[in-house]
């Protein structure tokens, strides 16, 4: 926990903690002015109230999580490069995957909140704008764990290649690339296409059903213990020279 | 003798560059141990190699009777150290970047505020460190290797960049250490000139080799005995170097 709170003190004015409040709260204000415009045409669409009001508002949300994850990975451990202060770290009686491991666990908390923020936008819609007796409060908690456990595959990966490169044009290419790649990806039924993490995170904006994939969610699961034991690992053997 | 670091055959080698090799040190507790050598002589190497920064091809060291890597962790409470530039949070205070440490380091409050005074930045503690100049960033980085005053201080070059009366400062301070708080420090420099002034013992480094280990009466000794003017040490130093220049080269050409 000591640990935790020195994290949770370097990052002041980095910006990751405002960044993913400010994702969480766009993501919310976007669902709301979204469903206000659009609700007769979503609603007169041939599918469930519930699929409607999960499926057809995630893409954008998705772009606004992928987006913030990718800045705020790049965020929190350029702030460690910048000044060398990584250096310093070495040099001190403390373990570096547990620092890294920490980084990790803050940006999951701060993506968890963003994610509570966004759901309770689509909660007071759901109560409110959809037909009487349609709103399903465990679709909803359902289709909120799928979004989060199809984001963190992202995030490890992004964490993962953050603490890898000094320069944070590197990662934050990378993030850009694996958007890019994954959007001319996901729309395919190919399920050996889910190596690929920014395709998993994808997955729920692509489909027509608030109904989570289990097949998906065994790939986030298994991509995300391999990206977040690949950077402790790398963390503990890679010394700066 | 009660040596607090030794080094037995230290060697780091990059493929077939041997930056340091079989370096035997030896520092006394509660010296001033001054390293000396040209740039790229392998001085910041070995302290890397005693900081754990990197690891030794070949060879071994302790400190305070601690061995790397089993008693890593051990051995880095101990050690305060400051290496090549220095080291900061640029989204941070200067104080802010020392309770970082501080922290790690499980020290008490007060112990930011002492370092602080000790290098002379109290009053611009409350400044980022990225608005720092290059002789502020200098001080914070040896306010780090203070930060509790620990028994070793590992100190690579600390007076770069700092105006003449910095230094001034800074050797005066270094030069106290031993004597405020009973520590030992292992300094490194390019001038002996510097060292001269602060150190009590010296370890000479070209190309890596270890050319002499002494105390300064004996490097003073060795200048009488190789014709120079014993209080000409600058110039006993420039030539053991260019001796070392020349027979490496002859080596080379055999």
């Amino acid at each position: 926990m000591r640990t935790f709170a020195i994290e949770l003190r370097k990052e002041k004015r980095t910006g990751v903690i405002p960044l993913m409040l400010a994702v969480g709260i766009l993501g919310a204000v976007y669902a709301f002015v979204f469903f206000l415009v659009q609700k007769d045409t979503l609603l007169n669409l041939p599918l469930a109230p519930m699929d409607v009001l999960l499926t057809q508002l995630y893409g954008m949300i998705m772009v606004l999580n992928m987006f913030g994850i990718i800045v705020a990975a790049c965020i929190i451990y350029n702030m460690e490069f910048k000044g060398s202060a990584i250096k310093k770290m070495y040099m001190l009686p403390m373990s570096i995957p547990t620092m890294y491991f920490y980084k990790y666990l803050i940006l999951i908390i701060m993506f968890f909140i963003v994610i509570v923020f966004q759901n309770l936008a689509l909660t007071i819609i759901g109560l409110t704008d959809l037909p009487q007796d349609t709103f399903e409060f465990e679709t909803l908690l359902s289709f909120a764990g799928y979004s989060f456990i199809t984001s963190v595959p992202v995030l490890s990966f992004m964490v993962l290649v953050s603490s890898r490169f000094e320069n944070m044009w590197v990662p934050l290419g990378m993030g850009v690339a694996g958007f890019l790649s994954g959007m001319a990806l996901a729309a395919s039924n190919n399920m050996f296409l889910c190596v690929h993490p920014f395709v998993i995170m994808l997955k729920p904006a692509v489909a027509m059903s608030a109904q989570p994939d289990t097949i998906v969610v065994i790939f986030s699961l298994v991509e995300t213990a391999i990206f977040l034991f690949s950077g402790l690992w790398a963390a503990k053997y890679l010394r700066c020279e | 003798m009660d040596y607090i670091i030794t080094t037995k055959q230290l060697t780091k080698k990059y493929k077939s560059f041997a930056a340091v090799n079989n370096v035997s040190l030896n520092i006394r507790k509660g010296s001033i141990y001054g390293f000396l050598g040209p740039n790229g002589a392998g001085k910041s190497t070995t302290m890397k190699m005693l900081l754990g920064l990197t690891a030794p091809t070949k060879g071994s060291f302790t400190i305070n009777g601690k061995q790397f890597p089993n008693d890593r962790l051990s051995i880095l409470k101990e050690v305060g150290s400051f290496i090549e530039s220095p080291s900061y949070y640029a989204n941070l205070t200067g104080r802010e970047n020392l309770d970082i440490i501080r922290r790690i380091l499980g020290l008490s409050k007060s112990s930011v505020a002492d370092a602080l005074e000790l290098v002379g930045l109290s009053e611009f503690g409350g400044r980022l460190a990225k608005k720092y100049s290059l002789g502020m960033k200098q001080r914070l980085g040896l306010a780090g290797a203070l930060l509790g005053r620990p028994p070793i201080l590992i100190l690579d070059e600390p007076t770069n960049g700092l105006d003449p009366s910095g230094i001034h400062e800074i050797r005066n301070l270094i030069k106290s250490l031993p004597g405020l708080y009973d520590c030992t420090v292992l300094i490194s420099s390019h001038m002996l000139s510097e060292i001269e002034l602060m150190a009590d013992d010296i370890g000479i480094l070209n190309h890596g080799r270890l050319l002499f280990e002494g105390s300064l009466d004996e490097l003073r000794q060795n200048a009488l005995q190789s014709g120079f003017a014993a209080d000409n040490l600058e110039d006993m130093f420039l030539s053991m170097i260019d001796k070392d220049n020349v027979s490496r080269k002859q080596r080379a050409k055999l």
